[in-house]
């Protein structure tokens, strides 16, 4: 089975984000670097499905250099070897553009099935991998709980409002993962004394025959306005005189009710 | 932000900027080691400790370890799964070469990866570590046969190890074991006695557990040159490899103790059935010299665990008192409309956090750079250079243990203070911190014995270069630090200290031959204390030389060439930051502590010796 995984870095969900001066983009100094946490998914899932299935898994990822370490990172997991895209045409690559990308370099080699995370935690567009099926002409099922494979037959469980759906389908596909599918590992020592010599293919964009144009256009990063401080409801001592007292704050000034 | 644990940053810049373990990348034996391996081992580390080992720490102090009915020892419930994802990482052995199940990775690496698991929890983490120190010793001076009858599945966490020394009558005096050994015709051997205190002495993680135990052949002359070591398993092990018939080594008790609860410390009965066999490691009455192998490498390992929990001690601090919103400043008392502050503007609270922040990198510092010459005395280019790293180790290891140790408690203590009341109770978990920080001050030999150690064996070794190695490594810092000139004035205070310790250290040698023998005798403690103070002076000193530097090419770089622009650099530069602090602890600390070193040599050397002559009546009359 050839298994193929997509993964992106984001920054950590710990840092803490600063805005560059000229809104063009964020402070990466001093930003943590990992690999998107539902991708983390998806490549559990890949490795599961080679340990039970055989095959092996390729690791594709879009992003600059220094997202070769979450290629190895997941080299380490386990997977066979990577793809790292890292072009300058591609730094400011919206949804559609990655999708692209990704969609070349996978085209180039054999694939069965298709990881990828719901969506990056860092630009929350949940698109990419919806994008790279059709692209690919291929089917997909989109926030994956469970994962069962049989021959060519797929049987995917995403959740929907106050239930979950079994989607069937068939491979190649496109699975987008998300929290609940598996518990990643954590990549081991000796995984990543291997993952060093794993190969993994450098490509550019001209290598693959996209441009890497946006089709949405970034104009401007802003952080979010800062919260404004909270207020403290004394207006009698009485518990009935509060409850009136935020009743009306609720009605009046923060238009709620 | 903080992991809670360790600062990653201030260890990346202890082991690229300041020891420079790159060079250790050019060397044959770590070939496969580089930068970026390192660093991914650094990170999985980190996760390993934050999200499987941090769980486990309130949880398993509350639990502790029990005796069942059937005898059997129980650990916390919650360390089985770590323990399990712990070895599958591969964490328990990575020194060791990949032939036996290690990678080879050098021991100034592990041993950062060391701190975040011991700031994490040390109790668990002494479960694979003891396995650890005991397949060593079956890898360095076992027969074929006993490699592969226990070494292997001793390095892959399946079964465990202990380190069976201590007799309830045989504690700093190893010399004074009461344990046998009879010889049995097969050449194996009878093993009879109690062993006290032993770690990990029995656990329910793994299914079989392997003691290294010393013990006297019958006839063998007493004291420690009639000691031999034994392999003992709890249960035998068959021919096949297999777990066969018990061995007759049974659990007297389980200790209660004030920290480190989930480490089951347990009393061991040999053979109260006479049915309790052993297999000799390596000559008989080898056994002291043999347990002398691992020593260097486990009395580090003990300095880290006390680095590692007064680097937690300093994470939490920090935040809390970022936190911590309490009392109107001192330079608002008078406005009556004046809002509390954070804790961390009052004077007394930053300076609380400062001296412990110099500490734990002071200490940090001097560890890895200990466990950088363990890995430069096998690798080194020449001879000389082996020679010479490897006389830093003898000499800087006492130091490590002891000073580490007890400065660790100190700081976990002060992040106490900086809690408050809040401090001292189990809702927080800096009073686990200092529960559990004590005994490293304790085992591997007591801080009493690592400073007899240090004045009586190590400050003499090799007529005394290893001393004057040290020193020159000293000389150098000052010499640098002098030529940058904001720092030159610290520079001076590490130069008084230096030259104190000098002067002492030439005075202990005069006595040592001479009748007065007792008076370094009975200050080694503090004089270890000193040549502590001495060294971490250095290793701070020589951080903010490096600091400025790069500091330097920083405002450069970025034209800030006003006092105003610099400072302004350090609220939005987080390099800034960092380096602004490396310097600030070094000057801290050469005025907190440096400045007082002369004057304390100067009062070991007049000779008092009150303590010894005082009667004993005189003490609690
Ligand atoms: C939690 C825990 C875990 C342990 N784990 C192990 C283990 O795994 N394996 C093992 O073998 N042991 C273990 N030990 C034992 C430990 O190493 C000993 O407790 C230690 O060596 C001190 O021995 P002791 O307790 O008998 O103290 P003592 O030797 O009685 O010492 C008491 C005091 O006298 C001082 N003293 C003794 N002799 C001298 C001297 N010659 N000069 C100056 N001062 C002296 C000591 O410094 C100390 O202050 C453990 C102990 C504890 C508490």
């Amino acid at each position: 089975m050839n298994i193929v995984a997509c993964v992106k870095q984001v920054p950590d969900t710990e840092a803490q984000i600063k805005v560059k001066g000229d809104g063009s983009g964020i402070e990466e100094g001093g930003i943590k670097w990992v690999m998107n946490p539902y991708d983390e998914f998806g490549v559990e899932e890949a490795l599961k499905l080679k340990e039970k299935l055989g095959g092996d898994v390729t690791i594709v990822s879009v992003g600059p250099a220094r997202a070769m370490e979450t290629v190895r990172t997941a080299l380490a997991m386990g997977a066979e070897k990577g793809i790292l895209i890292d072009d300058p045409a591609l730094y400011n690559a919206d949804a559609y553009a990655t999708a692209e990308a990704l969609a070349a370099a996978i085209k180039g080699i054999p694939y069965d099935i298709i990881f990828c995370g719901q969506r990056a935690i860092d630009d929350d567009s949940a698109q990419v991998g919806a994008i790279l099926a059709e692209l690919l002409g291929i089917p997909q099922v989109t926030f994956v709980t469970k994962l069962e494979i049989d021959g060519t037959a797929v049987k995917a469980t995403r959740p929907i409002e106050g239930a979950s759906v079994v989607v069937a389908t068939s491979r190649p596909c496109v699975i987008t993962a998300t929290k609940g599918l598996n518990e990643p590992r954590y990549a081991s020592l000796p995984g990543i004394m291997k993952a060093k010599k794993k190969p993994v293919d450098m490509k550019k964009a001209a290598d693959l025959g996209v441009s890497g144009a946006a089709k949405a256009k970034v104009v401007k990063f802003a952080p979010p306005p800062a919260r404004p401080p909270g207020k403290i409801i004394c207006a009698d001592d009485t518990p009935e005189g509060k409850a009136a007292e935020l009743a009306k704050l609720l009605r009046e000034e923060a238009k709620v009710i | 932000m903080s992991n809670g644990l360790v600062n990653m940053r201030d260890q990346s810049f202890v082991l690229y900027e300041q020891i420079g373990i790159q060079k250790l990348f050019e060397k044959e034996q770590f070939a496969d080691y580089s930068e970026d391996v390192v660093e991914m081992m650094r990170n999985e580390a980190e996760k390993m400790a934050v999200n499987v080992i941090v769980p486990t720490y309130a949880e398993g102090d509350k639990e502790g370890c029990h005796i069942d009915k059937d005898g059997q020892v129980r650990v916390p419930r919650c360390y089985h799964d770590a323990y399990k994802k712990f070895c599958q990482g591969g964490w328990l052995a990575p020194t060791k070469s990949p032939e036996v199940g290690g990678q080879g990775t050098p021991v100034v690496v592990a041993s950062s990866c060391s701190e975040m698991f011991s700031a994490a929890n040390f109790a668990f983490i002494m479960y694979p570590g003891l396995t650890l120190g005991a397949a060593g010793l079956i890898e360095r001076f076992g027969t074929e046969e006993l490699k592969n009858k226990y070494m292997y599945k001793m390095y892959s966490g399946e079964w465990g190890g202990t380190m069976c020394l201590t007799e309830p009558g045989a504690g700093s005096d190893v010399g004074a074991l009461k344990t046998t050994a009879k010889r049995l015709p097969d050449g194996r051997y009878l093993i009879t006695g109690t062993k006290s205190f032993i770690s990990s002495g029995d656990q329910d993680l793994t299914p079989n557990i392997i003691h290294p135990v010393l013990a006297r052949i019958e006839g063998d002359p007493p004291g420690t040159g009639g000691i031999s070591i034994f392999i003992v398993p709890k249960y035998r092990v068959n021919d096949d490899g297999g777990i066969g018939e018990f061995n007759d080594v049974r659990v007297g008790n389980v200790e209660h103790k004030m920290g480190i609860k989930g480490s089951s410390t347990c009393t061991l009965n040999f053979g109260d059935e006479g049915k309790c066999i052993g297999e000799l490691l390596g000559n008989e009455r080898q056994g002291i010299r043999i347990m002398f192998h691992m020593m260097n490498e486990a009395r580090l390992e003990v300095g880290v665990q006390g680095l590692g929990h007064a680097s937690a001690a300093l994470e939490h601090a920090v935040q809390y008192a970022k936190e911590r919103i309490q009392s109107v400043p001192v330079w608002d008392m008078k406005n009556p409309d004046a809002k509390a502050v954070p804790i961390i503007m009052h004077p007394d609270v930053r300076r609380d956090l400062l001296w412990m922040k110099a500490y734990v990198e002071g200490i940090r510092a001097m560890n890895l750079f200990t466990a950088y010459c363990i890995d430069m005395a096998k690798v080194g280019d020449t001879p000389e250079e082996r020679a010479k790293y490897q006389g830093f180790v003898e000499l800087l290891t006492p130091v490590c243990k002891a000073y580490s140790s007890d400065m660790a408690c100190l700081v976990t203590s002060k992040a106490i203070d900086v809690y408050g009341g809040y401090g001292y109770c189990q809702e927080y978990p800096v009073e686990q911190y200092m529960r559990d920080c004590k005994i490293s001050c304790l085992y591997e030999g007591t801080n009493g014995i690592q400073a007899l150690d240090l004045v009586g064996r190590k400050l003499g070794m090799n007529k005394g270069a290893n001393v004057m190695n040290m020193m020159g490594e000293i000389d150098a810092t000052i010499k640098k630090a002098k030529s940058h000139g904001d720092l030159a004035k610290y520079a001076a205070k590490l130069e008084e200290a230096y030259f104190a310790v000098v002067d002492l250290t030439m005075a202990f040698a005069a006595l040592g031959k001479s009748s007065g023998f007792l008076i370094p005798i009975l200050n080694a403690s503090p004089y270890l204390d000193i040549f502590g103070d001495m060294l971490l002076g250095h290793f701070l000193l020589q951080g903010a030389s490096i600091a400025r530097e790069k500091l330097d090419g920083i405002f450069a770089a970025r034209g800030a060439d006003s006092i105003g622009k610099k400072r302004a650099l350090v609220h939005t530069d987080p390099d800034v930051a960092f380096y602004e602090g490396k310097i600030a602890a070094a000057k801290f600390f050469a005025i907190e502590v440096l400045t007082s070193v002369k004057s304390k040599c100067e009062a070991i050397k007049l000779g008092e010796k009150t303590p010894i002559e005082m009667a004993i009546e005189s003490f609690a009359a």
